[in-house]
């Protein structure tokens, strides 16, 4: 079963809208939806949860259509917001009390082992905590239910490095369990690299790809060569291409390039900067 | 809904401090000050907008849209807001009407129809702040619903205020010859409702 299902989705706001989304994020795995801001990655986040009113489409979660009793369905979802949402003067001790009366699954025991691994100050107010200790807070509450899955909307954004890591680390940790899946925006492409199964792009509120990772990394390649030698390739064997003073850096269909011809890897960050760019 | 209401309970606690000093100068002043009736209503206007002040909160730390992802329906949160009102509103109701009935009693001047008239008055004021404020706050937002909090209370408060000037003490008699209370409660009662049933519908279809 896909832990999420995303078909025919859109949503019109004035000046923007999220144009026929579909997105299937399998059980077990990790998706990235990379977009530049404004790409519509909040928008899709909060039709999921069902927190604004799409126009059309349907969005199914655990095979269960999001506006069926959603509620319900919430028991089994960690979300992390880009804001992380918690009344600033509570503190991760008053935190707790207030989240085992609210989710049904709610374990103290992995509450007060996530907040001394990641070093939380229990008697703290929320509105002392430094960037990366909210967001690290909102992990830990979206981590202390037994969630099946986990959304998280730039969650690793405004972080430093190291707690960067650690979050990452966690997450990967989440996922051991194959019935654990996580849906990850971030326009830090980085992140998502390190972490995700299948990435997805949007850009504008469209959606330009959703593949395999490992897939893309395989298929698609970069070479850097003058523009004689790119007239030479067999056509279509260029998707995108960019010329600059010292010649052309081109997107290449590993496949299609003769092996005479170095192709480089391409990251998952150049991927979508070519595509996005196209898309302009 | 539990976890709503502790939520708010810290948060009244933290934040409402100064709402309860007021309170307690206002009712302790109000029982040397028998004509001038705003000492007796202003905590229970005061107490009316707790909810308000709590959702003003709620907005400035993105709770509104953390509490849109957590297992709880949209009519739950509304109803966290009200039922918290209510709780403040019957706590403050049990504190003023323990207060004036002692010192009547003490004055030997407890008569059970002025009290109950007294109090039914506040319970009449108490919940007509936050039916009013309430629906248009989970409709526009905070600000928007202040404003129009504001402007209703300004109105209630100046009202009373002339009332109690051109009838002096007779307020309470004018009332209960000329309009039967209870049902003037009564209806303040069903206005509650119908604020709080308003509200949900109005929450359900804004976009957190």
């Amino acid at each position: 079963m896909n832990a999420l299902e995303i078909k025919n989705l859109t949503k019109s706001y004035p000046g923007f809208t999220l144009d026929n989304l579909n997105l299937t994020l399998p059980n077990g795995c990790i998706l990235g939806l990379i977009g530049e801001n404004g790409a519509g990655k909040s928008t899709t986040i909060k039709l999921i949860l069902d927190m604004i009113h799409k126009d059309s489409g349907t969005v199914t979660i655990f095979g269960r259509d999001n506006t069926d009793n959603i509620h319900l369905t919430k028991e089994d979802i960690g979300v992390v917001l880009d804001e992380v949402g918690i009344p600033e003067c509570m503190t991760v001790e008053q935190v707790g009390k207030v989240m085992r009366y609210t989710f049904r699954n709610w374990d103290e025991g992995e509450f007060v082992r996530l907040v001394k691994k990641l070093s939380l100050p229990e008697k703290k107010p929320f509105k002392d905590f430094s960037r990366g200790m909210k967001m690290k807070l909102g992990i830990a509450i979206a981590l202390s239910h037994h969630s099946k899955l986990l959304i998280l909307d730039e969650a690793t954004s405004g972080l430093d490095p190291v707690v960067r890591d650690e979050v990452v680390e966690m997450f990967s940790d989440f996922t051991r369990d194959e019935n654990h899946s996580i849906l990850i925006s971030s326009h830090i492409v980085s992140d998502l690299e390190k972490l995700c199964d299948y990435v997805a792009f949007l850009h504008k509120g469209k959606l330009l790809l959703c593949e395999e990772k490992d897939r893309l990394l395989a298929e698609y390649g970069l070479i850097h060569c003058t523009s004689q030698q790119l007239q030479t390739l067999p056509q279509g064997a260029v998707l995108r291409q960019k010329t600059n003073p010292y010649g052309v850096d081109a997107m290449v269909f590993r496949s299609a390039v003769p092996s005479e011809m170095a192709v480089s890897p391409i990251s998952i960050e150049e991927l979508f900067v070519f595509m996005v760019k196209e898309a302009k | 809904m539990k976890g709503l209401l502790l939520k708010d309970f810290y948060m009244m606690k933290k934040y409402c401090r100064a709402y309860l000093l007021v309170a307690v100068v206002l009712i302790v002043t109000s029982l040397f000050a028998e004509e001038n009736l705003f000492m007796t209503f202003y905590p229970c206007v005061l107490c009316g907008m707790i909810p308000v002040n709590l959702l003003a909160y709620d907005e400035r730390s993105h709770w509104m849209a953390f509490s849109g992802t957590l297992p709880y329906t949209k009519a739950q949160i509304v109803s966290g807001k009200y039922l918290i009102g209510l709780l403040t509103q019957l706590a403050l109701l049990l504190a003023i009407g323990l207060v004036h009935g002692i010192h009547m009693a003490m004055d030997d001047s407890f008569a059970l129809q002025d009290y109950a008239v007294l109090m039914l008055l506040m319970l009449c004021v108490s919940t007509i702040a936050s039916s009013v404020t309430l629906p248009f706050t989970f409709k526009l937002g905070v600000e928007k619903g202040r404003i129009a909090y504001y402007v209703t209370m300004g109105l209630v408060m100046a009202a009373i205020a002339t009332v109690s000037v051109i009838f002096k003490y007779q307020l309470q008699n004018m009332i209960r010859v000329e309009l039967p209370l209870v049902v003037v409660a009564l209806i303040c009662v069903c206005l509650y409702a119908l604020s709080w049933y308003l509200s949900i519908v109005f929450y359900q279809k804004r976009e957190i």
